[in-house]
């Protein structure tokens, strides 16, 4: 398939997934702290970080960041941002994706764009977000079964995975940001109650207390969400899925790689298959998603160049040339209002 | 006289026709012409109630369908749907045979002088149009000098403006040989019709428009380089996203099952066209692109041009790709060209034009020049090297002060300007706001060639909706309409 297309088709299910889990943890956030006495900020703040928002302008109170990461249209990461930007990149690939697809996604961002769209936010929070977390499933139900299951699919899927491996390793992280510098909260109601807004986020909730895990409950939380081999949000179920369609993509079996990008999954899918939770506490959870979350983006970097950026004589070897940022609050330099989309790093895919 | 409410008043009471123009549905008020007459008394019980309902579903399908027209401010940019109008705009099938075999021969003679202006120039060097006018068009592409494009076809597809006079006379307005957009409509105003009055098609023969993409595809593929093999490769260029044809683009990629690329997924290596694909390079035999001249390789026209492929023309000279149309069309849908296609037909075919030309009146010839001085009020002048209405003068309104800068530019370089008397454009009926209500339209049929050519049975109407307007122009708020050609026997 063309490369361009290809790479339309990975950022519009990019974009899609990251729709709905923006949308996931605005709402479970809006319930999240009412029983407790928490600082408005320290509520708030953390959902700007996992959007790697660090410069939004106003006070960081539930109305202000609720607007910012649903209707800002200069913010990149916005729903309504991201909701064109699939859009956009359906239309352009209009001929690859099926005719329903692109009816439902086309529908959906002329609706968030309406007036009815509005009246719900205001009217109801709740039933506004999860409408948004049903564009995605509906989307995506509507694509597994009507779309070609060829290349195309497999793009879709890689990109699909990638996004939200990297999403629910941020949400995981942000608990780094708002409690675990503090260990005399450890264990208390509130951090009880953050593990689970955590959990509820990722909806993992049920299955996770299907999982009946004892001891501490963070490291229960972690485990689940990183190293859960079935749970579908989990980091290593989503990369699993992840290697699997790149394995697709080249006809290649799993586990006998051919490229670059082929032996980035690989490792660190082989990775996550042994390493326990244990090790990731004694290094430091915050250290190891960070390292995660990096060798995320490596790969998306990688498929860039083996994929997307086809040269005469065919698909060429990434060289060595400089990698993408290497830490996790470098590349949380989301773009700022002034960027325009072509200086705006790799999360933020332009569509142009 | 009384007006009923719009729930029990049917759609054409009332209906008034234009004083002048020609009707495209009634022969006489409240008499249609035959072959429209099961038109009108079907589509004539609707009340404007139910009419009102069914438009505002129109509406809804081309909105949720992306069928848009778009101008990208940002990536949330205005987009406005093409006004469709639903009350159709009907061709007899005696009346289409003529035209068809009309535009037919148009085109073969439009072939001819283009693959003689580009070789022995015999219809210049016998002085049927003068050498300059042809050698100094812009268009004019000396690249293309003793080149033979597959096939010999240079028109790939062309869609020509045909208007209707008062007397009912179908003239051909102009040609457009270049890269003719408006065909996504026609295929997609159709399936909308249908969907709104699938009786209407029960009992109507009206021909099929849906094999476009089809017969496109085959016509290409015919002219693809000896190289290609049986199935060659063939893609539809686009200029991209961000042109307001980009909806049409994808549409007969994807109903031609041919891959729509952006000049940046196109190398050319050792003469040879590849697409970048993620497996690697894969070769292209036949390109349709919807890119003008100017902007194709930057190493030959426009170094500027990031829409192009660089070393395109390399390998379109070698004979290792198809471009369609051809480079240089241009040069036969020159305004400047226009009045002498009649003559062509006569030098190239030994036969007389069966679509005539809207007179035209040559500057540079000193008695036409005299003509036209004299009576700029009634004349629509226009300067031959501009388009899209800029340096155009419509005598009937203009102002003594415009007409006196006229008067000075055609002295000044006669050679430049071509007039013509106003056409009254024939009237169809169309929903406005203040009710059904006659407006001017023109009709643009399609012609596929390659190795041999075919003519779409419909084409795109395109409407006025200001009163007395003759622009029909989408740019100036025009609309479209369903085209049905009737099958024999109506």
């Amino acid at each position: 398939m063309i490369s361009r297309v290809a790479e339309h088709c990975l950022w519009m299910s990019r974009y899609l997934e990251r729709t709905e889990n923006t949308a996931r943890t605005l709402e479970v956030n809006e319930t999240l702290l009412l029983d407790f006495d928490v600082p408005v900020e320290q509520q708030w703040r953390p959902l700007l970080i996992i959007s790697g928002i660090h410069d939004m302008p106003g006070d960081v109170d539930g109305e202000t960041v609720q607007n910012y990461l649903t209707w800002e249209p200069s913010n990149p990461s916005s729903i309504v941002s991201s909701i064109a930007a699939a859009r956009e990149n359906a239309r352009i690939i209009r001929e690859v994706i099926s005719a329903d697809m692109w009816e439902r996604i086309n529908y959906y961002h002329l609706w968030i764009q309406s007036a009815e769209a509005r009246d719900l936010y205001l009217r109801s929070r709740t039933e506004f977000y999860c409408q948004i977390k049903r564009i995605n499933q509906l989307i995506h139900g509507i694509t597994e079964g009507t779309m070609s299951h060829g290349e195309s699919w497999d793009f879709y899927l890689l990109g699909k995975y990638l996004e939200r491996a990297s999403q629910t390793t941020r949400i995981l992280d942000v608990k780094y940001h708002i409690l675990l510098p503090k260990p005399e909260l450890i264990g208390t109601p509130i951090d009880i109650a953050h593990w689970m807004a955590i959990l509820t986020s990722c909806s993992g909730y049920e299955p996770f207390h299907k999982k009946r895990l004892f001891g501490d409950l963070g490291v229960s939380v972690a485990d689940f969400l990183i190293l859960d081999p079935l749970f579908p949000r989990s980091v290593r179920y989503c990369l699993a899925r992840a290697q699997r369609a790149i394995h697709a993509i080249s006809g290649r079996p799993i586990m006998n790689p051919g490229n670059e990008v082929e032996h980035a999954i690989d490792s660190l899918v082989r990775w996550l298959n042994l390493v326990k939770i244990d090790d990731f506490v004694r290094s430091g959870l915050h250290e190891e998603l960070t390292a995660i979350v990096n060798q995320i983006h490596k790969i998306g970097d990688l498929i860039h160049r083996t994929y997307f950026d086809v040269q005469v004589g065919g698909p060429v070897e990434a060289s060595e040339t400089e990698m993408p940022s290497t830490s996790m609050s470098e590349e949380d330099e989301a773009p700022s209002q002034g960027q325009t989309q072509s200086q705006a790093s790799q999360e933020y895919q332009s569509v142009s | 006289m009384s007006v009923a409410p719009e729930a029990i008043r049917s759609l054409f009471d009332g209906y008034q026709c234009h004083p002048t123009a020609w009707d495209e549905l009634f022969a006489s008020p409240d008499c249609p012409h035959d072959h429209c007459e099961p038109l009108v008394s079907q589509q004539g019980e609707l009340t404007i109630s139910e009419f009102q309902r069914l438009r505002g579903n129109a509406d809804l399908v081309f909105i949720n369908q992306g069928i848009t027209f778009s101008v990208y401010a940002d990536r949330r940019g205005v987009e406005k749907i093409f006004p469709f109008d639903l009350i159709p705009r009907p061709v007899a099938a005696s009346e289409w045979k003529a035209m068809e075999t009309g535009l037919h021969q148009r085109i073969q003679a439009l072939n001819l002088f283009l693959h003689d202006v580009y070789h022995d120039q015999r219809i210049l060097k016998e002085g049927i149009i003068p050498t300059a006018l042809v050698l100094e068009s812009k268009a004019y592409r000396p690249e293309m000098i003793g080149f033979e494009p597959p096939g010999r076809q240079y028109l790939h597809v062309v869609g020509s403006d045909l208007v209707r006079d008062a007397k009912g006379q179908f003239l051909v307005l102009e040609d457009n040989g270049r890269t003719p957009s408006g065909v996504s409509y026609v295929l997609e105003n159709r399936v909308v019709m249908k969907k709104l009055f699938p009786k209407l098609f029960q009992r109507f023969r009206v021909r099929r428009v849906e094999d476009y993409p089809q017969r496109l595809c085959e016509a290409l593929s015919s002219v693809a380089p000896l190289t290609a093999g049986d199935s060659p490769c063939v893609v539809l260029l686009s200029p991209g996203p961000y042109n307001s044809a980009y909806f049409e683009h994808s549409f007969l990629a994807r109903h031609m099952g041919i891959e729509l690329v952006l000049g940046p997924d196109l190398f050319v290596h050792d003469d040879r066209v590849f697409l970048k694909t993620t497996r690697g390079p894969r070769r292209v035999d036949v390109i349709y692109r919807r890119l003008d001249d100017d902007f194709l390789d930057p190493e030959v026209f426009r170094p500027d041009s990031l829409l192009g492929v660089p070393g395109l023309m390399r390998a379109y000279r070698a004979g290792n790709v198809t471009l369609a149309n051809a480079v240089g069309t241009g040069v036969a849908d020159d305004k400047a060209i226009y009045p002498f296609v009649e003559d062509m037909i006569r030098f190239y075919l030994s036969e007389e034009p069966i679509l005539g030309n809207v007179p035209t009146y040559i500057c540079a010839r000193p008695d036409e020049r005299a003509y036209v001085l004299e009576h700029l009020e009634e004349l629509v002048v226009k300067a031959v090297n501009e388009s899209g209405g800029y340096g155009m003068l419509m005598g009937p309104s203009s102002t003594a002060a415009q007409r006196a800068e006229f008067h000075a530019k055609i002295e000044a370089d006669p050679r430049n300007y071509i007039a013509q008397p106003i056409v009254t454009l024939s009237t169809c009926p169309t929903w406005t706001e203040e009710g059904m209500a006659p407006r001017h339209v023109d009709l643009r049929p399609y012609v596929v060639s390659g190795t041999s050519s075919w003519v779409l049975p419909g084409g795109l109407t395109r409407t006025a909706l200001v009163k007395g307007s003759l622009v029909v122009n989408s740019s100036q708020g025009g609309g479209s309409k369903d085209t049905w050609v009737m099958e024999d026997g109506r």
